[in-house]
């Protein structure tokens, strides 16, 4: 590692602040939670000073500077509250405001809008301008999944930079000088990358929006809770927003150690599923050739009669499971149990895998392989698919436990619909019922990743949080319940499924986990080793 | 911190307020007064006091509060853009609002807009944080009904075309022009 920055000392308003020197001055100005108006600056992103709304007066400097564009160094005597500073804010945000449309009632952004936060603590209270407002193309189509609205922007460029440095696509830039720029797409360019919409979150106004949350819900309506994303194995921070317990947008978290301030495309519209009307939202039962809806309990008893018997009549070896890379750690140890308590042998889990970058997204479509890996569920390279499938194909494997959708992206259509057609015993648990699970004798219904609370672990074994958004309906049982569930069945006991129980006997089991305390993850995850 | 205790003067009772049964039949008395003024008048013919609702109504000053209704521009449409102040602004939560797009001018409406009467309390807090005066409170009182559903007004009722809520819109802008 490289040898650790000096501290230098600056002092702010009188209070006297350590910094790393070399920093920009605003940073360590926000770090010491001070609270300095800006739009241009990104953490993330290089210094545009466009703004010039970050500006502070400098002991020994003739000017105000861009505290942006300032490095810390030792002894900066600086001052933010200089009626000067003052009179700068109020100029930058008149200036900004001249020709801004009176969108807000209409604009997305409205209620998390830096324009309107800034110009209520720093502007003016009236408008001195006399000319009508300069018009600009409004609800331009830029993209795919994105939309600009000329008139708003105030060209901090911030999403021009994200294009070049983080995207690395170069699709957005300012035309024109002067009070004639405008903010576009380049000639035959479309704002269509893997990661376009983050534009839309460091826009610190309204002039991107993503068509996607175009005209849903007010923001300030919203309730946030902090999780993981479950598109891919990368397993980004985000916030899921909520509101009459349905989820609205998906906005990335910041976490250093796994995406920065950003997150892809794919993985933000993943929350869609989650309401999806054509989920499976009761228990299926098959009764004279077709699946009928039961209500829990009686499927549970179903399925472990119905193990029961095939394993009476062919032996234990006979059952199969599939594990799901979309349970969480907790309910991936209460299937490993499940299994232990069944004597299955032949396990192992389908992922489906796709398109992956060297930014953020992974092979891997999601949330928890690494999770199931390291609990030990599953072993081999392709964990265990192709074993599994030729162990029903050769008759020793006759019914299988499916978790999850995932093993119809992974195995060949045609094989998958001969095997599951052959097998005496199929219980499914998944979030629609596809055409090749129509032969099962059991369907229970998934849980989303959003709906529960526990854990998961990226591709690189991080342990995160997640934390449940929204409420399934009434007597809706998790699949860790579901788990638990036939577990009490088998033994004749009455557990629950309660998480920090499972990381409790995840410690004593001495299994990956047990280094971690559940309690200590905090907001950013630990990591396994 | 001990807490002070300060002895407020207070003015000397009066005998009136004293006296336990005075105020009952003080207020009896009012009554009474009234009742007999109105049957003597009414008995000669000369004036009748009540008015028979609903075949006749008082009109109502403009500042009065009756129950919130949208208003109806020219071209049929409500001025409402869905900006969802006044569902945020509403103490009793009684404004439900689904906003959608339009390919107009103005590019945002609300494709749901419904109030539900037996909450609201005519405080006149969304007509108050309205940026549009799009919602103002009428001089309609009747808003009766036999079920909890029909105490829910949908947009299509709550319409109200523009020139019949004038004086309520004059009343309000006088109370902002300083
Ligand atoms: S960008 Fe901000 S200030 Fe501009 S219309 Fe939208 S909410 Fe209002
Ligand atoms: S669109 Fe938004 S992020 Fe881009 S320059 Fe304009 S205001 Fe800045
Ligand atoms: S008058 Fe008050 S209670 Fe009724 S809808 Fe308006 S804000 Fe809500
Ligand atoms: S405040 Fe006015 S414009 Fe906004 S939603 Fe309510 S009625 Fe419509
Ligand atoms: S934040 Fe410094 S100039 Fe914009």
């Amino acid at each position: 590692m490289a040898e650790a920055p000096k501290l230098a000392k600056i002092t702010v308003d009188g209070r006297v602040i350590e910094a790393p020197a070399g920093i920009p001055l605003l940073q360590a100005m926000l770090d010491a939670e001070l609270d300095i108006p800006h739009y241009c600056y990104h953490p993330k992103l290089t210094i545009d000073g466009s703004c010039r709304l970050c500006q502070v007066k400098i002991e020994g400097m003739p000017k105000l500077q861009i505290s942006c564009n300032t490095q810390v160094r030792d002894g900066l005597v600086v001052s933010t509250q200089d009626p000067e500073v003052a009179l700068a804010r109020r100029g930058v945000m008149e200036l900004l405001l001249l020709n801004h449309p009176l969108d807000c009632p209409i604009c997305d952004k409205a209620g998390e809008c830096w324009l309107q936060n800034f110009s209520m603590r720093f502007g003016s209270k009236i408008s001195r301008g006399l000319e009508p407002r300069r018009k600009r193309q409004k609800r331009i189509d830029i993209g795919e999944r994105m939309l600009l609205d000329q008139e708003r922007c105030i060209l901090c460029r911030r999403c021009v930079r994200f294009c070049r440095e983080v995207s690395k696509t170069y699709e957005l830039g300012t035309f024109r000088l002067g009070d004639r720029t405008v903010l576009d797409i380049y000639a035959g360019r479309r704002l269509d990358n893997d990661y376009s919409m983050c534009t839309a979150d460091i826009c610190p106004v309204g002039a991107l929006e993503t068509k996607d949350f175009h005209h849903k819900v007010r923001v300030w309506f919203l309730e946030e809770v902090g999780s993981v994303c479950s598109g891919c194995a990368n397993g980004c921070n985000i916030h899921i927003s909520t509101y009459k317990n349905r989820i609205w947008r998906l906005t990335p978290r910041r976490n250093d150690a796994v995406n920065e301030t950003w997150m892809c495309d794919a993985g933000r519209l993943t929350y869609k599923a989650v309401a999806d009307p054509q989920r499976l939202r009761i228990p299926l039962v098959a009764a004279n050739g077709t699946l009928a809806p039961v209500d829990w309990p009686a499927a549970i008893a179903a399925a472990a009669s119905a193990m029961g018997d095939l394993q009476k009549q062919h032996g234990a070896a006979a059952l199969g499971a599939i594990a799901s890379p979309h349970l969480s750690n907790e309910e991936s140890y209460c299937f490993g149990r499940l299994l232990a308590a069944l004597g299955v042998e032949h396990r192992a889990m389908a992922v489906r895998r796709g398109k992956a970058d060297d930014l953020l997204i992974k092979a891997e479509k999601a949330a928890n392989a690494r999770g199931v890996r390291e609990l030990g569920l599953v072993r081999g390279a392709d964990d265990g698919v192709e074993e599994l499938l030729q162990a029903c194909e050769r008759g020793v494997v006759r019914g299988l436990y499916v978790c999850g959708d995932d093993l119809l992206a992974a195995v060949d259509r045609e094989r998958l619909a001969r095997i599951l057609g052959g097998l005496e015993l199929l219980i499914v648990q998944v979030t629609t019922l596809e055409d090749a699970f129509k032969s099962a004798q059991v369907v229970f219904p998934t849980t989303m990743l959003a709906e529960k609370d526990g854990t998961v672990t990226n591709h690189a074994g991080r342990v995160q949080r997640i934390e449940q958004a929204v409420r399934p309906p009434d007597g809706w049982l998790t699949d860790g319940a579901i788990f638990t569930a036939l577990l009490n069945h088998l033994q004749s006991r009455e557990e629950k499924f309660a998480v920090p129980e499972i990381w409790r006997a995840l410690e004593q089991d001495g299994t990956a986990f047990a280094r971690i305390r559940f309690a200590e993850l905090g907001a950013y995850g630990a990591p396994l080793a | 911190m001990a807490i002070g205790v300060v002895t407020v003067k207070r003015p000397p009772e009066r005998w009136s307020s004293s006296q336990p049964y005075f105020a009952i039949l003080k207020g009896l008395g009012v009554s009474i007064r009234h009742f007999l003024h109105n049957l003597l008048l009414f008995a000669r013919g000369q004036q009748d006091f009540t008015v028979h609702f609903p075949e006749q109504r008082l009109v109502q000053p403009p500042a009065m509060r009756g129950m919130p209704v949208l208003v109806q521009m020219d071209n049929g449409k409500e001025r409402c853009v869905a900006c969802g102040m006044c569902e945020w602004a509403c103490p009793t939560n009684c404004i439900s609002i689904f906003p959608a797009e339009t390919n107009d001018e103005v590019e945002r409406y609300p494709e749901v807009f419904d109030i539900d009467m037996s909450r609201c309390m005519f405080c006149g807090f969304c007509e108050e944080a309205c940026p549009e005066e799009a919602i103002v409170m009428s001089r309609q009182i009747e808003i009766a009904s036999y079920s909890r559903r029909g105490s829910l007004w949908h947009k299509q009722d709550l319409l109200v075309p523009v020139a019949e809520l004038k004086t309520r819109l004059d009343h309000l802008r006088r109370q902002y022009e300083h």
